[in-house]
């Protein structure tokens, strides 16, 4: 059953000659070092931002809707702070948010999809239904369904967000422990008496442990994105706190002054685009057959 | 699928598509493709031109929850109810004078207790038949009956007799001075009886089943009648051309929905809306150019601050307190942050300009005497939970008052949690615990100050009394009693004058920007206003 | 494979049953109180208003009966009405899905001509700037959060520079198309209203772009890979040993052969722009099912929230089914079981 609902990598078993990684360019090798680049500069300027920020996020430090200048290198907003440093504590936002989720739904996710490979039979069956039950929805329509009806917020924008991935990475466990059950190394751990838990600590989850890495961080662009979309129509952090999407939304209210909304957007952008690098790379690294995005 | 519902939507497919063929039609041929281009260039410039001589087109966020006279109850529904159905009593544009309408004259007993009004044997409906007392009778009673909104309007009518064609004569169940300007609010148009009853109108909600017909018919006598409503898209008037009274200028009006003032904005510049009325300042402000007219009006709408001592959490809210947040607020500052000074401060729960309003005193600001209260009360280190609906009413984005009202209150050592919801959290949350700071919105719905004392007074189970559980004050109870008995204007008036320093001193409710309005249209169009009862009367606008 | 299908057709609406559970439970687990949005917060002290509107929403009985007049009613095919609007919510979304559907199916061609295209260049030119520029393009337009693109090039274009125009399907000034089809471009060609279609694609280009940009990184990937697979196959060899010239082997042979497998993302792609045209319709005004969707979730909307999830959620369904459908078509060695 469900051959085609595929997550969005598959293991290994590819049906097509694989691309190796024999020719991964230097072009490629760069872009994902910038990912990197990129990624370690926001973490490092969301973890030590309270010690060098001039301002706080809520300070106001000028004339309100005031363009790019000497005095807010981005300008300032409808209440007159800074676009930029409040972009910056966006980060102090955006990107645990986007960690917990993940880390989220690949607990969950996991646990589920092991729970499923390994009982087989009726319980998994059960479960798989209940994979597709929530992929059946497009994430945002979920995400917005149960936002809200918890009400907005960004806890309950997180809760959504978990619930809506943590399918992919439960089927994505289960066919690789369904992959390798049948697998001789398996089979004759199994037959000189191994014990079910130790067969799916040392031989499956090591192998399973590539193609979820891979997944995670291409998804945790994602969960940026979708973290501030769901932001953007209302439903996730409000308008004071520096979330991204917020402030992209105070920056449709004021679309004249441009500045409010590309700062925030630019952030969105480099992240994503650097999660996306660096996925990239694992894939090729890891020879991960991609099938979509 | 239900088959009623199939066959609904098939009648629907059946009636567009004989209507397409009223159309000329031309063939798909070569020759029509090939004369595509010229055609393009040609003829939509000056289709666009025709079409603009009779259309009004109207940018709005519309908040329509219905059609249906009896249940709909809105800001762009007091502009629909307006334009098709008519009151008995009108609102001339100085906004206090009452005009007549469906009604020639009307007078009351001194008890205020009896109304009658006459009606005017000319009026008609839109299918010709003449405007009667038993349409009156329907329309109210069914308005009532159904318990919708609006209905809080009607609910001290006891008995309306319609012996008389043209005689109205209604009793109340107690004084209510405040009728005839009830009668003015849009939402007592009035319906023709035979028309919706034949479609399913009673005035009982369990056999009721009119309000399908309603959301894609009319059956009113005002100058223009529904043509189409889509939610969410468009809501298109067409004039009524049996008007019986002066015809308005425009054949068609379309009420677009457009929810964002920036794309209003963009609309309107570009030429594709006439009208725009949900502008904020800073919107508003950069609009320039011999095309566009921007005036600005004071408005009747108003955000405030409110304080329920009696809220879990709110214990802290004592009188002195109240009186220290009070003074602890940069009025003028709270009009600049949030409407950029297009606005003013507001003395009482009861706007300017409405009766009893006369010459009372602005809030100021007074930092000293705030700390001074609260250190002769002994207060420190005040946290106040700050839940908030997030709403941006009337260019006013209550994110941003409530992050200066945060300030303000810092800076007296009272430390506000700010917490914004979406407004049926808000709801849920205030109506079980009540919540102890808090913010929200009014626009008055008639002319009459006595909306604001039964909403906003603690008299026993007002609004504001229940959701701020503060004790009830019986005095002001008694004075709403004596104003809606009082038949004379002035000393009504006077007796309102009371009513709102009552309120200023219970200090529950503190009003923190009344905004002004930014009425924008094209500048060929004629007769912009803002209208308390009708927000803006279609009939009076004209392209010139 | 006919068997397979069955089945898998077979237990859709049991997944749809599910679903609609599912959305009824965690709507009522709530904190929210959707009378707000029915009366008004004016009058949600009045209790008479607030009994009537209760009594006529059905919002006064229990949870279970509520809950059971919910199922009952959608096994008989009714969604019920909608709070907001005040009509059945399956009229509602007849009226609005022609717009988000041409507005995807736009987005969805236009991204994948450019994906294919991109994809051919990429494949043809493997390793060499163009394929790193492709690429780039592609992945730049997964990481660029719709809305805010479709805002910027909306200040852009449309109110700075006046090339394109604006929010909306149509000026507001003319008439739609009496609707066949309902989408504003396919009924104003039937009818001939030849400035209604030239509108109704300049109001089109700008969400549609801003949709498919999405879909070409995607889509030329996956062309990029299998053209390449493609190309160092026996039979393009032969073609090329027979001395046929590179862009015949290409155009003729090869992408064929190479498109095949694409046809199995387009339903992934249908998906994802299907996600992104909710945000995109709140920044265009455009009046679909995403903007319902939205207002639906803010007012709490209950029938409309359920109405709308069940729809992504058939339509999430039928493009997978089709999905493999056509990746069994497109590969004979995959089994269906």
């Amino acid at each position: 059953m469900n051959a085609a609902i595929a997550p969005t990598v598959e293991p290994t078993a590819a049906r097509r000659t694989s691309r190796s990684a024999r020719h991964r360019p230097a072009w490629r090798r760069g872009a994902a070092l910038a990912g990197l680049v990129v990624l370690g500069v926001w973490i490092v300027i969301a973890l030590t931002l309270p010690w060098w920020s001039p301002h706080g996020p809520r300070d106001v430090v000028g004339p309100r809707l005031r363009p790019p200048g000497r005095h807010a290198w981005m300008g300032t907003d409808a209440l007159g702070r800074d676009v930029l440093i409040r972009t910056l504590w966006g980060a102090r936002t955006s990107l645990p948010v986007a960690v917990i989720v993940i880390a989220g739904a690949v607990l969950l996710g996991c646990l589920i999809g092991a729970v499923a490979g390994a009982a087989g039979g009726l319980t998994d069956a059960v479960l798989m239904r209940l994979v597709d039950i929530t992929m059946a929805f497009p994430p945002v329509l979920l995400a917005m369904a149960i936002t809200a009806s918890r009400g907005p917020g960004i806890g309950n924008a997180l809760m959504a967000m978990v619930l809506v991935w943590w399918p992919i990475y439960a089927r994505l466990l289960r066919s690789q422990i369904v992959a390798v059950r049948h697998r001789e190394f398996v089979e004759s751990a199994t037959a000189v008496g191994a014990s079910p838990l130790l067969t799916l600590r040392r031989y499956i989850l090591p192998m399973s442990f590539t193609p979820v890495l891979v997944n995670a961080s291409m998804d945790l662009g994602q969960v940026v994105m979708l973290t501030a979309a769901l932001s953007f129509i209302g439903l996730g952090a409000r308008p004071p706190s520096p979330e991204w999407g917020a402030m992209i939304t105070e920056g449709a209210t004021n679309f004249y002054q441009w500045w409010i909304a590309l700062c925030p957007g630019l952030a969105i952008v480099t992240v994503v685009l650097a999660c996306n690098f660096v996925g990239d790379a694992l894939r090729d690294t890891f020879d991960v057959r991609d099938t979509f995005e | 699928m239900d088959p009623t519902r199939e066959t609904v939507m098939i009648r629907e497919l059946a009636r567009t598509s004989s209507s397409a063929r009223r159309r000329p039609r031309r063939g798909l041929g070569l020759v029509a493709v090939a004369g595509a281009l010229a055609t393009v260039v040609g003829v939509a410039p000056a289709a666009a031109r025709q079409a603009q001589a009779d259309t009004l087109v109207i940018d709005r966020g519309m908040d329509i929850n219905s059609l249906d006279p009896a249940r709909a109850y809105c800001d762009t529904c007091q502009i629909f109810m307006t334009a098709v159905y008519e009151t008995l009593v009108g609102l001339a544009p100085d906004n206090t004078t009452l005009v007549p309408r469906l009604a020639t004259s009307w007078e009351s007993n001194a008890a205020q207790t009896t109304f009658t009004f006459h009606l005017d044997p000319k009026a008609t409906f839109a299918d010709g038949k003449p405007v009667t007392s038993a349409d009156v009778k329907f329309s109210w009673e069914r308005l009532k009956g159904l318990a919708g909104s609006a209905s809080y309007m009607v609910s001290t009518i006891q008995a309306i007799d319609a012996s008389d064609p043209h005689t109205v004569v209604v009793t109340l169940t107690q004084p209510n001075s405040a009728f005839l300007a009830q009668t003015n609010g849009s939402y007592l148009g009035i319906v023709e009886q035979s028309v919706a009853a034949a479609n399913g109108a009673t005035a009982d909600p369990t056999t009721d089943k009119a309000e399908p017909w309603f959301l894609a018919h009319s059956a009113g006598s005002g100058p223009f009648v529904l043509e189409s409503y889509e939610p969410g898209n468009e809501l298109r008037f067409r004039r009524n051309d049996a008007y019986w009274g002066t015809k308005p200028a425009f054949a068609e009006v379309v009420i677009k929905e457009t929810p964002q003032a920036v794309t209003q904005r963009q609309q309107l510049e570009q030429g594709e809306a006439d009208i725009a009325m949900q502008l904020s300042a800073d919107v508003a402000s950069g609009m320039a150019g011999p095309d566009v007219s921007v005036q600005k009006v004071p408005s009747y709408n108003f955000v405030y601050l409110a304080l329920s001592p009696g809220a879990a959490g709110g214990e802290g809210l004592t009188p002195q307190v109240r009186q220290a947040i009070r003074l602890a607020l940069d009025y003028h500052g709270l009009v600049d942050v949030t409407v950029g000074g297009a606005g003013r401060p507001q003395a009482s729960p009861i706007p300017n300009g409405f009766a009893g309003t006369d010459g009372l005193a602005e809030p100021t600001q007074d930092v000293a005497k705030a700390k001074e209260l609260l250190s002769a009360a002994g207060v420190t280190n005040l946290t106040l939970d700050a839940t908030f609906p997030s709403l941006n009413v009337y260019g006013v984005d209550f994110s941003t008052a409530m992050q200066k009202v945060q300030a303000d209150l810092q800076a007296v050592g009272i430390t506000l949690k700010l917490n914004p919801v979406e407004i049926s959290v808000w709801a849920d949350k205030i109506g079980k615990d009540g919540i102890p700071v808090t913010m929200l919105y009014f626009a008055p719905d008639f002319t009459d100050s006595s909306q604001y004392v039964q909403y906003f007074g603690l008299t026993t189970g007002s609004q504001w009394q229940s959701w701020s559980k503060a004790p009830a004050n019986t005095q002001e109870a008694d004075q709403l009693s004596k104003a809606f008995a009082e038949p004379d204007p002035a000393r009504r008036a006077a007796v309102y004058h009371q009513l709102a320093t009552m309120m200023i001193d219970d200090q529950v409710i503190i009003p923190v920007v009344n905004p002004d309005l930014f009425l924008a249209a094209r500048s060929d169009i004629q007769g912009m206003h803002y209208s308390v009862c009708c927000n803006l009367d279609l009939a009076r606008l004209s392209r010139g | 494979m006919i068997r397979y299908l069955a089945r898998r057709v077979a237990v859709m609406p049991l997944l749809l049953l599910g679903t609609a559970s599912m959305v009824f439970v965690v709507s009522r687990a709530t904190s929210g109180n959707p009378l707000v949005s029915i009366v008004g917060a004016r009058n949600l002290n009045n209790p008479v208003i607030v009994a009537a509107a209760k009594q006529r929403w059905g919002l006064d009985r229990s949870l279970p009966v509520q809950y059971g007049r919910f199922m009952i009613n959608l096994l008989r095919g009714d969604l019920g009405t909608s709070f907001s609007t005040r009509r059945p919510v399956l009229r509602d979304l007849w009226d609005r899905l022609p717009a988000t559907l041409e507005l995807t199916i736009a987005a969805l061609v236009l991204g994948s001509a450019v994906g294919i295209l991109l994809g051919v260049l990429a494949a043809r030119h493997r390793n060499r700037a163009l394929d790193h520029g492709a690429r780039a393009v592609g992945l730049l337009g997964s990481s660029l959060p719709a809305f805010w693109l479709g805002m910027l090039l909306l200040y852009l274009l449309y109110s700075r520079l006046g090339w394109v125009q604006g929010p909306n399907r149509l000026n507001a000034r003319v008439r739609p198309p009496t609707r066949l089809t309902g989408f504003f471009t396919v009924d104003s060609l039937l009818h001939g209203q030849w400035s209604l279609l030239w509108q109704a694609c300049m109001h089109l280009v700008l969400p549609a772009t801003v949709l498919a940009w999405g879909v070409v990184g995607i889509v030329s990937r996956l062309v990029r890979a299998s053209l390449l697979e493609e190309l160092s196959s026996e039979y393009v060899r032969v073609a090329r040993a027979m001395g046929l010239r590179e862009r015949t082997v290409v155009a003729t042979h090869a992408l064929r052969n190479a498109l095949l497998p694409t046809i199995t993302i387009v339903a992934f792609a249908f998906a994802y722009l299907i996600t992104n045209a909710v945000l995109v319709e709140k920044v265009f005004s455009w009046p679909g099912v995403g903007s319902y969707a939205v207002e639906a979730a803010r007012q709490l909307d209950y029938p409309a929230v359920a109405g709308v999830t069940l729809l992504g959620g058939l339509a999430f369904l039928l493009t997978n089914l089709v999905s493999d459908i056509a990746y069994t078509m497109a590969d004979p060695r995959i089994q269906l079981s």
